[in-house]
């Protein structure tokens, strides 16, 4: 190998040892920004027909914007009541939209079914959902939870 | 010895140089094609670059403060042998005249 073609593959591997280090640094900052950020973000979630009676459904409303595409696998409720048993909600008689567009915050909204353990009184609901999240090429499974939604019921 | 040590200094910045040149395109490559063929997944990958980069930065490091310790070691003593050799060189100069002087 002459002088020149050595000089010549020196700069070649310098470049791309370079844009391979730049490549790795982009992708690690991305996955750790995307890793660490939240499913939903300014989120809001409440009960929209406070005191709940008789045999009706809970109606739950939410807004908040999403930051990446993720659909969720799971929502379910959980109702501490005041001498903290937890019940859980998990029948839904209305559908939430399972995978919202990313961006702008739009609004959404489920029923779930009452169960029979719930006897008037004052709740603190959570409402948890599992999400699978996709940037890039990244994929991830992520959970969050919204707590401390009053229910009241008669 | 100290001819030794610098041949030694040359062949270890020689080889971070391959180092710094090849180690982040193989792992990248090597990272691309396992994650590709499902045989790890992203976070396996990037774990292991960290754990790997900050392995280096920690060797490069230690290597970099001994390198530089025996390199100012090195400057100081040269630097004292030459202001040696210009007193020296004074002195026969002074010699030299004061012979001429007398003759």
């Amino acid at each position: 190998m002459n002088l020149n073609n050595y000089a010549l593959i020196k700069a070649a591997t310098n470049i791309i040892s370079g844009f391979s280090m730049v490549t790795l640094i982009v992708l690690g900052v991305a996955y750790m920004s995307f890793k660490n950020s939240f499913v939903y973000q300014d989120v809001q979630i409440q009960i929209i027909n406070n005191p709940v009676t008789g045999d009706k459904d809970i109606e739950f409303a939410m807004i908040g914007s999403k930051r990446h595409d993720c659909a969720s696998t799971r929502v379910y409720g959980t109702a501490y009541s005041e001498d903290n048993r937890a019940i859980i909600l998990d029948r839904f008689s209305k559908q939430y939209i399972y995978n919202t567009t990313p961006g702008d915050a739009i609004p959404n909204s489920w029923s779930l079914v009452k169960p029979k353990e719930i006897i008037p009184g004052m709740y603190r609901v959570s409402i948890t959902g599992e999400f699978v999240c996709t940037y890039i090429v990244f994929k991830q499974e992520k959970i969050q939870s919204y707590d401390n939604i009053l229910l009241i019921v008669k | 010895m100290d001819d030794k040590k610098n041949q030694i200094i040359t062949e270890q910045v020689e080889r971070w140089d391959l180092y710094a040149r090849l180690t982040p395109t193989a792992f990248l490559l090597s990272s691309i094609i396992l994650i590709i063929f499902d045989i790890i997944d992203f976070e396996t990958a990037f774990y292991v670059g960290l754990v790997g980069f900050a392995i280096t930065a920690v060797v490069w490091w230690w290597w970099a403060i001994f390198t530089i310790k025996y390199l100012i070691t090195t400057l100081n003593r040269a630097s004292k042998n030459l202001q040696e050799v210009n007193q020296e060189v004074k002195a026969i100069t002074q010699e030299v005249k004061s012979i001429r002087d007398e003759s």
